[in-house]
């Protein structure tokens, strides 16, 4: 039913979302921490600037990136230069690309979940003689899981489907960068391309709504757990 | 109160533009361009307008892309193609006008190098592609698939018999200009571009010609949309293959038929 270049999209764009959405959720989790606990000079400017991927144009932040991390760029020349690592035209750079994007909406998540958090079960557990890295993985950490989980799902989705970064950035390679977005931008220029453009329209809508439940049940799920614990 | 003061005036201002700018639109000409063309047309576009006061608008992208929208019912009263075969496609499904279809320009296939590297390739059957791309270069053109300056390329490269390696390397750009860009940022170690597109840039470097026989002859078809035929398309049709356009079209390197 598939051709072997539509499954390699598949499996490329699942492997560059979550590569983006595992790589990118510690960061998220920092930064979401910092801006729900703490004041300090210059976290407007943070919280702009976690936020400029949700409302720059895709293809603003994919040249960003290109001037920034291409080979011929300062951080990309430094890491291709340093550890020979290259992100252009790689899955790598694709899943950077993902990550950026998909970025602020996991914060945003994890930050409403923390903001939820009852700072007197901390306080509890300080008292009964927790230190502070104790409270956080034992009652901070699993009290945001479900903002967390939810989070991370939807920026799954969101990194599945980005375009205008990342070919902007890595380019449309064949096996490397071609995700399912960027299979069916090719298809809608190639002669009698819709029927195949059809078909991957609908994996990707079906991972789409999937993601979207997903994200509805696991956070159910944990909240139910939690409750019981 | 004030609030809903301040969005009202907001909405006035957001809408106000929009009015006029829509009104401009209706009296002016759309033309979908292969991006190759861009350079080239905008300055015959300039002169046009000084000629008969009517502006021009353009959208450039590949001919593959401009030949989908104009199926999809785009508002082009004009399409020029960087290839006979979207303009093929779009008259076996009655979207030109027939009588108008002229076949204006030429151009040249290049392979282009950023300009700090001083290369020379003769490109013949059997050159070394990958000497020129090193360990881990990637080459870019427009996507082989659909956009004509990648099936240019393929072509040329399988004739010289270069693409079954080539193919590993390939980057695959929207158009011929973005494929362009990707090697003036020196990020793609080669691409294959037209010569009009090397030319207008001072950041490529054109390591070889592709000889002419080993691909399709490059082509320009011009014509008339049959859903936007007016007298006003005609009239820049002619002016684009006109004299003084003909001299600007060789002035930026396009060979004129």
């Amino acid at each position: 039913m598939f051709t072997a270049v539509e499954i390699e999209a598949l499996r490329l764009s699942l492997q560059v979302a979550l590569v983006a959405v595992a790589g990118s959720l510690p960061l998220a989790i920092a930064v979401a921490w910092l801006l729900a606990r703490h004041e300090f000079f210059g976290k407007t400017l943070l919280d702009a600037v976690v936020h400029l991927p949700l409302v720059l144009p895709p293809v603003v932040i994919g040249y960003f990136l290109l001037v920034l991390f291409g080979t011929q760029g300062p951080i990309g020349g430094w890491l291709h230069e340093t550890l020979g690592v290259r992100l252009i035209f790689t899955r790598w750079g694709a899943a950077l690309a993902a990550a950026v994007m998909s970025f602020p909406l996991v914060v945003r998540a994890i930050r409403l979940a923390l903001e939820a958090v009852d700072r007197g079960l901390e306080s509890a557990a300080r008292t009964l003689g927790a230190s502070r890295l104790d409270v956080f993985f034992s009652v901070t950490l699993p009290l945001m899981l479900p903002g967390i989980v939810s989070g991370g799902i939807v920026a799954f989705a969101a990194a599945l489907g980005d375009f205008g970064a990342t070919i902007t950035f890595v380019g449309n390679v064949q096996g490397e960068t071609q995700t399912l977005s960027l299979a069916i931008y090719s298809l809608t220029q190639t002669p009698d391309g819709d029927a195949a453009a059809l078909r991957l329209v609908l994996i990707a809508l079906a991972l789409a709504i999937g993601a979207l439940f997903a994200s509805e049940l696991a956070a159910r799920r944990v909240r139910r757990y939690i409750g019981r614990a | 109160m004030q609030r809903s003061t301040f969005v009202r005036a907001l909405a006035a201002a957001c809408l106000l533009p929009l009015g006029s700018r829509v009104r401009a639109a209706s009296d002016e000409l759309t033309v979908f361009a292969a991006a190759s063309l861009q350079t080239a047309l905008e300055a015959i576009a300039r002169r046009y307008r000084e000629h008969s006061g009517r502006g021009v608008r353009f959208s450039f992208a590949a001919s593959s892309m401009l030949a989908r929208q104009i199926e999809q019912g785009a508002p082009a009263a004009i399409f020029a193609s960087a290839d006979e075969q979207w303009m093929d496609y779009l008259q076996e499904r009655g979207l030109i006008v027939q009588g108008t279809r002229l076949s204006l320009l030429g151009n040249r296939l290049v392979l282009v190098v950023p300009a700090a590297r001083a290369l020379s390739v003769d490109l013949q059957p059997g050159f070394d592609f990958a000497a020129v791309l090193g360990a881990e270069g990637r080459w870019v053109t427009g996507d082989p698939s659909a956009v004509p300056v990648g099936r240019y390329a393929q072509q040329a490269l399988s004739a010289l018999g270069a693409w079954r390696f080539a193919q590993t390397r390939l980057v695959r750009a929207e158009n011929v200009r973005v494929a362009l860009a990707l090697v003036e940022r020196g990020e793609a170690a080669a691409g294959v571009v037209y010569e009009t597109d090397a030319a207008a840039s001072t950041r490529v470097r054109v390591a070889g010609v592709f000889p002419a026989d080993s691909h399709a002859p490059i082509s320009y078809p011009f014509a008339v949309v049959a859903r936007h035929d007016s007298a006003a398309a005609r009239d820049f049709l002619r002016f684009v293959a006109g004299a003084e356009a003909r001299a600007l079209w060789r002035g930026h390197g396009f060979s004129v038929r």
